[in-house]
């Protein structure tokens, strides 16, 4: 019996450190996760400020890439279009939440967001529609990193507090 | 500031609601703004083209003091901040100012390059098209239309012959309306959009708040405030206020605590037993 109390404990020390560094890198990996929400948020806020004057920093477009690209959509179907995508991602957030599904972390948003700045500005309303794309992007935006903040926040709880456990087990083994 | 659980599901909620709702209000404002401006260019293009047929008669017999008093009597109205008619060469041939008569119109000028952008002028153009809009010399929003003068057989078959029948155009009415009635109605709708806006969202974030806080937060706050009193008397009474759900889970604490006491009891009875009466004091 009194061999067999240091074999475990050689058996257990690599393996707890081992579940120990692979706790706290989940926990990285949550703060990079929450962090990544800012970063989406900060980029659209980036947009909407070079947007708010009509991307008067970008060249204006030639004739030549206006006829490549074709006729502008109709700023109503534009419209129609937001509508639909904000209205949309907050019920898909909201449904997220209740089910406690794991959010969504990438740019998507500020991407989707920032097209719908340069169809309005070459269909030639985006100074009619600029509040509206602003406070769509805002509240999408906003309510998707509250979800991933929260979610996040309660996940690294949770590994802290197995850290916590863990860390209690050690010491009463060592006494 | 998201600590409790009334402010981590009523705050984000209501801010996802009311960034939409501005969202929406924006885009029907647009709407009804577009919807307003082509209805105001649809009722200048209607007018322009009485004046064209109330002109035609004058016209067909050079008339020139009758269209004169055509142009003067309608550059008249409130609303007309100008109206003129020019010649092919772009030359003013009559408006009621008399300032503007025998001057040329810049083709370079907006309402001209719509037809005049390219080398070979536009023959048609769709109602929207030949509409602008600008702010005049007195700060007045115009809103102002062009419509041209065809060649007609009764123009160059007229006794006078004056036109040759292979000239397309004759020469163009430029009729200019203020826009002050539409930029009120406007601000009135933008008004009353804000008003209906914010009562809405008062009512609707309101009533989830009050909603959520009188059947969700409160019992829960009663519960809590009911199971951190384990120690007091509460526990042998019925937990009192709130049904469903909650209640259930109050009874359900009520019962774990009995059983645990009752545990608690017989554990001691069961070391005061195991303990042999002569080592008592």
């Amino acid at each position: 019996m009194s061999q067999e109390g240091p074999q475990f404990d050689v058996q257990q020390v690599p393996g707890r450190e081992a579940l120990r560094q692979k706790i706290e890198a989940r926990i990285r990996h949550l703060e990079r996760a929450s962090g990544n929400g800012l970063w989406s948020m900060v980029l659209f806020l980036l947009v909407s400020f070079f947007a708010f004057d009509g991307f008067a920093i970008l060249p204006d477009l030639s004739d030549d890439a206006r006829r490549m690209l074709g006729a502008p959509p109709p700023g109503e179907m534009i419209s129609l279009a937001l509508v639909v995508y904000a209205f949309s991602s907050i019920v898909r957030t909201l449904a997220r939440m209740s089910r406690n599904i794991k959010p969504y972390t990438g740019l998507m948003h500020a991407a989707f967001f920032t097209a719908f700045y340069t169809f309005y500005q070459l269909s030639g309303v985006l100074q009619d529609n600029f509040w509206a794309v602003f406070f769509a992007g805002i509240s999408v935006m906003g309510l998707d990193n509250y979800y991933l903040w929260s979610h996040s926040n309660a996940a690294v709880r949770k590994e802290r507090a197995l850290l916590e456990s863990m860390r209690r087990g050690g010491e009463e083994n060592v006494q | 500031m998201l600590s409790s659980i009334n402010s981590r599901a009523i705050v984000p909620v209501a801010c996802a609601v009311t960034g939409f709702v501005i969202a929406c209000c924006v885009l029907l404002y647009t709407f009804v703004k577009d919807d307003l401006i082509k209805g105001e260019i649809q009722h200048a293009a209607d007018l322009s083209d009485t004046i064209i047929k109330s002109t035609r008669y004058a016209m067909l017999h050079d008339d020139r003091e009758s269209l004169s008093n055509i142009i003067n009597s309608i550059g008249e109205q409130n609303l007309v901040e100008h109206v003129r008619i020019f010649n092919k060469k772009g030359l003013i041939m009559f408006s009621p100012d008399s300032r503007e008569v025998s001057q040329f119109i810049d083709k370079s000028a907006a309402g001209c390059t719509e037809c005049h952008a390219g080398t070979e002028p536009k023959r048609s153009l769709g109602t929207m098209a030949k509409a602008r809009q600008f702010t005049n010399n007195a700060g007045s929003d115009v809103l102002a239309i062009t419509a041209p003068f065809y060649n007609e057989p009764e123009c160059f078959n007229a006794a006078c012959h004056f036109h040759d029948p292979e000239q397309s155009l004759l020469g163009t009415l430029d009729i200019g309306v203020s826009q002050d009635p539409l930029k009120r109605t406007l601000g009135q709708i933008q008004n009353r959009m804000i008003m209906f806006s914010a009562m809405v969202l008062v009512l609707t974030v309101g009533a989830v708040c009050s909603l959520l806080y009188r059947q969700v937060f409160l019992p829960i706050k009663q519960l809590a405030d009911f199971t951190e009193d384990s120690s007091g008397d509460t526990l042998n009474d019925e937990f009192p206020e709130v049904s469903g759900e909650v209640a259930r889970l109050a009874n359900a604490f009520q019962k774990m605590t009995r059983r645990v006491r009752e545990l608690e009891g017989q554990l001691q009875e069961k070391e005061r037993e195991a303990i042999p009466p002569d080592s008592l004091p």
